[in-house]
């Protein structure tokens, strides 16, 4: 008898860890299900679930807080899904919350979001619905994708005409990046135009020291005279002023270093007292 | 070749009747209890550290090659998830099978052979004690109902080995990795890994038996007997895996 009770303890311990290993791993999988602890249902409708699928993630405020328990057609154009959640989470979700479909990274699951709404204070009962809003669809994307496309288009066909026109057109600037004759004329022009302005400041001078124009000119110098010796004056002013500043600056930053090495000496002496 | 041909289908046939049989005693008494307690001692309690030595190098070895690949796909964060689930549904299951094949099966088809050798098993019959309940009905039903329980045991610390494996690299807080795994998995990895463990384990039982049960007379074919089982038996682990794996991904 002594004999047999020396394995059959092991054996007993060595089937209880192995079922224990098997029914914690149906617990925690059962857990991840929500199958077991308390939880709520809450459905919403959508227009299209974009692929969601039974078991789907539910999150609220990017938690995951349940799972999609059952996806069915109501009629042509809506889709009831019912969700199985943490009843923990009841308390922080409102009558006025949204649901909304999107995808869990790139190449991801999809995943059933609740956003909370802004007014209602109202905790949603359970098997309580709540309203949907229609998450960015594929199409979507690729509708207004086709309508910038459609737009690129135009503006690349009117390109086309513009660079077509220059080249071969007979139009102001098609002449002006073309034609040698337009280069040169437009050149002769701004040759001309150089001289032109030259001949009027000449004009200009003359019409200074005429004794019609004589005195409005002299005012004008004396005031600019008189602008330039203030600005000179309060430039010097401010320069005298940050002198003092800094001279001050720099004394009481000898100061300070005096005091510190006053009290390091101090320091030292006073270690030097102790350790006699 | 013809031959060669019928007597395989023979053996099969023969070895179908011998299983058919042990369904039949399994229910009659005298149940002998204590020789079963002593086969599961032997066959599973036993069989524990080399199971738990594969598994733990399976977990570990899996999560090192298969690092590069999602690494190259920025998936790293898979690899938890990945390596239990292909440790649970088939390389856990399948290891310890094969394992217990070399180990128990040999076993059994050497033990059973030396004993129809010696005449023992005609001894016992003559002393009106029923060979195949005590000896074959013991033995089948220990290990049909002990693989399965190394096979827990070889998930348990294959998983183990997996976070060895991650933390090589990386450092992954056990709780984190543990709740990767869990999220990755479903009742549907783990039941139909489990179902067919016992399959497997009822084939190693029953093909050890017979192939022990049916030694011809002189030493040598004790050691045949013993040859034979693994080999019958390694080969059975496959086709029922195959079948088995078959039939989950018909219903599901």
């Amino acid at each position: 008898m002594e004999k047999q009770s020396g394995y059959t303890w092991k054996l007993g311990m060595f089937v209880t860890i192995g079922l224990l290993l098997f029914i914690m791993a149906v617990y925690f999988i059962g857990k991840q299900q929500n199958l077991f602890g308390s939880t709520f249902h809450i459905t919403s409708q959508f227009k299209t679930v974009s692929g969601l699928e039974v078991g789907n993630n539910v999150r609220f405020s990017g938690i995951n807080v349940g799972t999609v328990e059952q996806i069915q057609l109501k009629n042509d154009s809506t889709v009831v899904v019912v969700l199985v959640m943490k009843e923990e989470v009841r308390k922080f979700i409102k009558t006025d919350a949204t649901a909304s479909i999107g995808s869990d990274g790139l190449m991801g699951d999809k995943v059933l979001t609740i956003s909370p709404g802004a007014k209602s204070k109202k905790v949603i009962e359970d098997n309580g619905q709540i309203a949907s809003v229609d998450g960015i669809e594929m199409h979507d994307i690729m509708k207004s994708v086709k309508k910038s496309v459609d737009n690129i288009g135009v503006i690349s066909d009117e390109i086309a005409i513009f660079s077509h026109s220059m080249n071969n057109g007979n139009g102001a600037l098609a002449r002006l990046v073309k034609d040698d004759k337009m280069a040169n004329s437009v050149s002769n022009t701004l040759s001309n135009l150089e001289s032109g302005t030259k001949g009027f400041s000449e004009n200009m001078e003359a019409a200074k020291s005429n004794f019609l124009f004589r005195g409005y000119f002299k005012k004008k110098e004396k005031e600019k005279k008189e602008k330039q010796e203030e600005r000179k004056e309060k430039q010097e002013e401010a320069k005298k002023e940050k002198l003092e500043k800094q001279e001050a600056r720099q004394e009481k930053q000898e100061e300070a270093k005096k005091a510190e090495e006053k009290q390091k000496q101090e320091e030292a002496k006073k270690a030097e007292a102790e350790k006699k | 070749m013809i031959l060669n041909i019928k007597n395989t289908f023979a053996e099969i046939g023969e070895t179908t009747i011998f299983a058919k049989r042990f369904f039949k005693e399994v229910f009659i008494p005298p149940y002998e209890t204590r020789e079963f307690l002593k086969q599961c001692y032997v066959i599973g309690y036993r069989s524990l550290p080399l199971v738990a030595i594969t598994g733990f190098i399976m977990g570990l070895v899996l999560t090192l090659q298969s690092r590069p690949t999602l690494v190259k796909f920025g998936a790293e964060s898979w690899l938890p998830g990945m390596v239990a689930l292909s440790l649970i549904r088939e390389i856990a299951p399948v290891i310890t099978a094969l394992i217990c094949a070399g180990k128990i099966s040999s076993g059994i088809g050497a033990e059973l052979g030396s004993m129809k050798v010696t005449e023992q098993i005609d001894a016992m019959e003559v002393s009106a004690v029923n060979p195949y309940n005590y000896l074959v009905v013991t033995r089948v039903l220990a290990c049909t109902l002990m693989v399965p329980i190394l096979v827990f045991f070889a998930d348990a610390i294959g998983i183990i080995g997996g976070y060895v494996g991650i933390n090589i690299h990386g450092d992954v807080n056990f709780y984190r990795f543990l709740t990767q795994i869990v999220q990755s998995l479903e009742y549907l990895d783990l039941l139909p890994a489990t179902l067919k463990t016992f399959f497997f384990g009822f084939f190693i039982g029953i093909i050890g038996c017979y192939k022990g049960f049916n030694a011809s007379n002189g030493t040598e074919s004790v050691g045949q007997a013993a040859n034979s089982a693994v080999v019958t038996a390694s080969l059975s682990i496959f086709i029922i895996d195959m079948v088995a794996v078959q039939i989950t991904d018909l219903f599901f």
